[in-house]
């Protein structure tokens, strides 16, 4: 898609450029229709059609003005319809973003206008807007912001009154601050449900650099972190008269638009520095074979490349006509063969994608049945090494050269899209004379060209593959592809625990709560000769949590080696994990720990009861008092967890914690320690009480627990 | 007295018969001999032109046991012609042929059912598949999208839906005599090649959109508990054990008798000369033979017993869609049931936005729509809520609940009623901007109402729905008899082993 867009909007102004004076040529010879239709019955030909010359294409006029406070205004009339459009273009974006306030771009654009302006708040306008069957919206992408505004002709003074106010004095209500913080969250809850849009994100985001502007993402605690405080100060920061390009069309006279508009943003005088450029693409982008894991899908959405150009690269064209005949359209030859040859994909496209100011990405993309993924990736591996190593064929060439020329029409077929692209060539600095060379290029584009850009654009070597889907059915595993493969842990990072402010006495008054506890438990010199624990305990979940039971056996050795097994009706789960790695098995198979359960087993090491009363021996952990019995614990990988002792007894009463459910969200999770009995000398609970995100979620009850029974580290770590 | 009379002028010049008037002007209607009707009209704005065919034949008519084929059929008018996209069609017939006489076999096998011999079987899925490949030999891949591309052409694509297939794109406006070639040519001539790949690419398209999506596979589910008998209650592009079994026969068997010349509609809206596209549609058009009309569909949905709830088992977040009982588009009804969906979910002053997103925020996403899956028969009033972040799909449930309770209890607020007319008005003005919508929508309405008109006399319909109407709309139907509830809830393993252990 990014392709076609690039190609409409060059063409406009070089199809103004080029566009004859007389509006109507007349056709050189009369039209294949006006010949008589005294035919043979036979199938007509297409081949024997002759097309009259295309008729002139309107060039509307667009009068431009700088304001007395320097803002740019372009207006254009439109009298088919009685309505009245707007739109102001900004300098500013999430490039801009800093790096732990990812999301604060996006939560100005949706608040500027939802959470009202100095006189109205976002309800009201919502009301007065509607009631007339208008709009204001207002929103931050990438690489622009934009207010804009849609009024039927005899509202127009009043939607644009609407309109500056919420370009010029938004007021960043708190409530739809939290309403737009609520909605992000949500999105970011949901943003592993969809395996194409996994796929767009995590592509997009390898081969940018996921700790770069252009490959970061929005996570609860970036949301979280960013204050009204902050919107404000973004929004002062990017909206002033000389950073904005104003345009206006529709069904109005110009010079009494001009007026209006003069009149109505006289008063907006505010300036800043000037906004720098956005930030530049760098760093050297991850190679490779990427896997992320999602069950439950019966097919893979795979992608594969790596960043693409600018429009203004002298081989653009070239390369343009190089992805069409790859992977553009019906006629495209990853389409062929993909497609219909091999009828495994329903969705498959390559396309050379440019941008005005950075590279955009080269990227072959579709979708295929699980069973077929690999093929589907060596056979287009084979495409690209054809395209880049063989000329293409003169009908190849024709066909997309055809097809992007007299595409090139729909570029004007609204005097909207001829406005709209010359702002975007105003607001990204583009020559006047660049889209006449642009088409020119394209006409002239060769065999030859189209086989040089492959060679010297196309990097197989340094192509990232990522495949999004189900492993357990790929039949042939993504390796046979011939390099490792890297995972991609999809775990939604939980809102980040601030740690608490801790100073010495805290550290000292938790050191001695601590200290309490490993007395009460058996004493520390006791507590730190365990070798190894078994413990199994039956696990009853309640019924709003799936009713299930399960028997659980949890095996320890110290320090760091861990095997858990849970059995259930759905069947048996064996978990291993020796500090370092780990598998996860069932009856289905077994597979390297990653990813979720990866998490989930290494928060059960630093939560393992022994080792929490011997935090302050652990290297890595601070002990911090919270509270007048809580200690909060943390250690250098970010784990967290906060252990409440019991006044009378000093054992430990409540371990809190935060965890992330198997979708993804974050929940709160509470553990209460009761019947506590002596096992070789160390007290320990027998009774558990597990309660999610504030409601009763599991009872533990502890069947048999030992210690030093001299389990070795090879029989934990056998597979079952 | 004096400014209600002031307000009263400057009300929306948009009075529906004014605009019709003007927009009349512009269109130029008529009837092939053998039945095919066509509208056009002219935007000179652009040399650009849109095209659209509206065939009155969708799902709800694919055979049983044959779900699925309509939709083949479309995939299907992409193939070419005897001319179009072959090297050698008497050869290309031939293997054809030989490729059903191959499939006969193996079905013929087959069908002994335990008695069948499974090697035979083997040795005859081998003979099919060396048959298909002899076939494909002939094949100039494409070709029939290829000269359209070349030319121009822009967005070029078809839909099936529950109750039509819709053909369309658009081109340069010196080559519309493309279109009229091209356009009567697979409906003149189509050979239904490529039949058994292309129903591998349709099955990927299954799992592409169905199977591998939450939301697909809600609906899936929601629409085969909602309906008992009626063809809505299949999924549009057919159920996957029907889709691996359709053969080359069933796509043209329901071509031959539901493409007839009279029940298609095709508008063309942009750069048109009206007498020379008449012309052209006479000469490319006028072969197609007159047919009779397809059979009605006679099944009825029975009424429904009582409210019906379906789980969907999946690891995503949790969404929830719920579906009344509601007539069809032909129903006295059917405006009120618009106007309702635009009052509980239009902007961000409809009543589902403002209670359940931004004052409770329980629901990131909270819409309804008058009219699901099709309108043509009686079908479902559909609410689809996507719980926020820590919220419920019970909590979401019952707060849509208590929210139509008092949407039943009392009178609908007067300026909300006279907001979503204003908003019809306006809709009805914008939606005449471009001129692929424009040419989808004359053709709908032509074919939905027998008058491209209803497009504009629909308003009046709109302005004469009053707060009782909505009330007594919301009464009748918003019953729990009348509902269908569906949901993703995690699996209860994932829930008990995702949380902690």
């Amino acid at each position: 898609m990014k392709t076609r867009l690039a190609i409409l909007a060059l063409a406009a102004a070089l199809a103004a450029a080029q566009t004859p004076v007389n509006p109507q040529p007349a056709p050189a010879k009369p039209p294949a229709a006006q010949r008589p239709a005294a035919r043979p019955a036979s199938a007509p030909s297409y081949k024997d059609l002759r097309y009259p010359p295309l008729g002139a294409v309107e060039i509307p006029k667009v009068e431009t003005f700088t304001l007395a406070n320097g803002m740019k205004l372009y207006l254009m009339e439109d009298h088919e319809l009685p309505v009245v459009n707007g739109l102001a273009l900004v300098r500013t974006g999430n490039l801009f973003d800093p790096p732990d306030h990812v999301g604060l771009a996006l939560i100005t654009g949706m608040t500027m206008r939802t959470g009202g302006t100095r006189a109205r708040t976002g309800e009201q306008l919502d009301e007065q807007l509607e009631n007339i069957a208008a709009g204001v919206e207002s929103g931050i992408g990438e690489t622009s912001g934009s207010v804009s505004f849609s009024a039927l002709k005899e509202n127009t003074d009043e939607v644009l009154g609407v309109f500056k106010d919420v370009l010029t004095a938004p007021e960043f209500r708190q409530d739809k601050i939290n309403l737009a913080k609520t909605q992000i969250r949500s999105g970011i809850a949901r943003r592993n449900d969809d395996p194409g849009g996994i796929r767009q994100r995590e592509f997009t985001n390898i081969v940018y650099g996921k700790d770069t502007p252009y490959g970061w993402q929005e996570e609860y605690a970036t949301i979280d972190r960013i204050s009204r405080a902050d919107l404000q100060d973004f929004y002062r920061r990017y909206f002033f008269p000389k950073n904005t390009l104003l345009a206006v069309w529709g069904d109005f006279d110009t010079a009494a638009m001009k007026a209006a508009v003069e009149k109505l943003f006289a008063d907006w005088s505010v300036e800043q520095p000037p906004v720098p450029a956005f930030p530049k693409v760098a760093g050297t982008p991850p190679r490779g074979m990427y896997l992320a894991v999602k069950k439950e899908v019966t097919q893979t959405f795979f992608a594969i490349g790596h960043l693409g150009g600018d429009y203004r690269d002298k081989d653009y064209p070239a390369l343009v006509i190089m992805a069409d005949i790859l992977g553009g359209g019906f006629h495209s030859r990853l389409f062929r063969r993909v497609r219909t040859k091999m009828g495994d994909a329903y969705d498959i496209s390559a396309d050379w994608g440019g941008n005005y100011d950075h590279p955009g990405l080269f990227e072959i993309a579709g979708s295929t049945k699980s069973l077929s993924t690999v093929a589907a990736l060596q056979a287009i591996r084979e495409e690209v090494e054809r395209i880049r190593t063989t000329e293409v064929t003169e009908a190849e060439l024709n066909t997309a050269k055809e097809s992007a020329l007299n595409g090139l029409v729909f570029a004007f077929d609204t005097r909207a899209k001829t406005l709209q692209r010359m702002l975007t060539y105003e607001y990204f600095g583009y020559p006047k004379d660049f889209l006449q060379q642009y088409q020119k290029a394209l006409a002239a584009v060769t065999r030859a060209d189209v086989l040089r850009v492959a060679k010297q654009h196309l990097h197989p070597d340094a192509f990232v593959t990522l495949a999004v889907g189900n492993p357990a059915d790929f039949g042939q595993q993504l390796d046979a592809l011939g390099s490792a493969v890297i995972p991609i842990d999809l775990t939604i990072p939980p809102p980040k625990q601030e740690a608490a402010k801790e100073d010495a006495a805290t550290l000292e008054k938790g050191k001695q709560l601590l200290a309490r506890a490993q007395q009460a438990a058996g004493g520390v010199e006791r507590l730190a000769a365990v070798k190894d624990t078994t413990q199994v305990a039956e696990w009853q979940f309640d019924a709003a949590a799936g009713g299930l039971q399960l028997k659980k056996t949890d095996r320890w050795i110290a320090p760091e080696i861990l095997r858990q097994e849970s059995v259930s009706a759905a069947g048996r789960i064996t978990a291993f994990f020796d500090g370092k790695s780990g598998w996860i098995a069932s009856a289905g198979g077994s597979m390297l720990l990653a990813g979720a359960p990866l998490k989930q087993v290494q928060g059960d090491l630093f939560r393992l009861y022994l080792r929490m009363l011997l935090s302050d021996r652990i290297a890595g952990r601070a002990v911090n008092a919270t509270g007048d019995a809580t200690v909060e614990i943390g250690d250098a990988t970010g784990q967290i967890a906060q252990l409440e002792f019991d006044a009378a007894t000093g054992l430990p009463r409540k371990l809190l914690y935060e965890a992330v459910t198997g979708g993804g969200q974050p929940v709160s999770v509470e553990e209460e320690y009761a019947d506590f009995r002596a096992v070789g000398g160390v007290k320990v609970p027998f009774k558990i009480t597990v309660t999610q995100g504030g409601r009763k979620y599991a009872a533990v009850a502890v069947t048999d627990f030992q210690i030093d029974t001299g389990l070795k580290p090879q029989d934990l770590g056998r597979r079952p | 007295m004096k400014a209600w009379r002031l307000c009263t002028i400057l009300l929306p010049l948009l009075l529906p018969a004014q605009d019709l008037k003007e927009f009349e002007k512009k269109v130029t209607e008529f009837t092939l001999p053998n039945g095919l009707h066509f509208i056009l009209v002219e935007r000179h704005e652009a040399p650009v032109v849109s095209f659209h065919t509206y065939v009155n034949a969708g799902s709800v008519n694919d055979p049983s046991g044959e779900t699925g084929t309509a939709h083949m059929f479309e995939h299907m008018a992409f193939k070419g012609t005897e001319t179009i996209g072959t090297r050698d069609w008497p050869a290309e017939k031939k293997a054809l042929d030989a490729v059903e006489q191959a499939y006969d076999r193996l079905e013929a096998e087959r069908n002994r059912g335990p008695k069948a011999d499974q090697n035979r079987i083997g040795v005859l899925e081998t003979e099919l598949k060396m048959a298909i490949d002899q076939a494909q030999s002939y094949v100039e891949p494409n070709e029939y999208t290829r000269i359209i591309e070349e030319n121009g052409g822009l967005d070029v694509n078809a839909r099936t839906s529950l109750d039509s297939t819709e053909y369309f794109y658009s081109l340069p406006s010196n080559r519309i005599e493309l279109w009229f070639l091209m356009e009567s040519q697979r409906f003149l001539r189509p050979v239904f090649r490529e039949f058994y790949k292309e129903r591998d690419v349709v099955m990927e398209e299954h799992r592409m959109n169905v199977e591998s999506r939450p939301n697909g596979r809600l609906l899936e589910d929601f629409l085969a508990t909602a309906f008992a008998a009626h063809p809505y209650r299949n999924p549009g592009g057919g159920w996957p054990s029907d889709i691996v079994n359709l053969r080359r026969a069933d796509a043209k068997a329901f071509f031959d008798e539901y493409y007839v010349p009279a029940n298609m509609t095709i508008a063309i809206a942009g750069d048109v000369n009206p007498a020379q596209a008449r012309r052209m549609a006479e000469r490319y058009f006028g072969p197609l033979p007159a047919r009779p009309l397809p059979p009605l569909l006679h099944t009825e949905e029975p009424p429904q017993p009582g409210p019906k709830t379906a789980a969907v088992n999946l690891a995503a977040q949790p969404l929830l869609v719920i579906g009344y009982k509601r007539p069809d588009q032909y129903h006295p009804d059917d405006p009120v049931f618009d106007i309702v969906s635009l009052l509980l979910s239009s902007g961000r002053t409809g009543l589902l936005y403002k209670e359940l997103v931004q004052e409770k925020r329980i629901a990131q996403v909270a819409q309804a729509a008058a009219t699901f899956p099709d309108g043509r028969y009686p079908n479902l009033f559909l609410f689809f809520l996507a719980p926020a972040l820590g919220h419920s799909v019970e909590e979401n449930q019952k707060a849509l609940d208590d929210l139509l309770a008092r949407f039943q209890a009392a009178p609908v607020d007067e300026a909300a009623l006279r907001r979503v007319k204003t908003k019809l008005r306006a809709g009805v003005i914008r939606r005449l901007a471009g001129n692929a919508g424009l040419a989808s929508l004359l053709a709908t309405y032509y074919a939905g109402f027998g008058d491209w008109r209803r497009l504009f006399t629909d308003l009046a319909g709109y302005e004469k729905v009053t707060a009782a109407d909505v009330q007594r709309v919301a009464q009748r139907y918003f019953v729990s008899v009348n509902r269908t509830m569906a949901y993703i809830a995690q699996p209860p393993a994932a829930a008990a082993g995702g949380g902690r252990q």
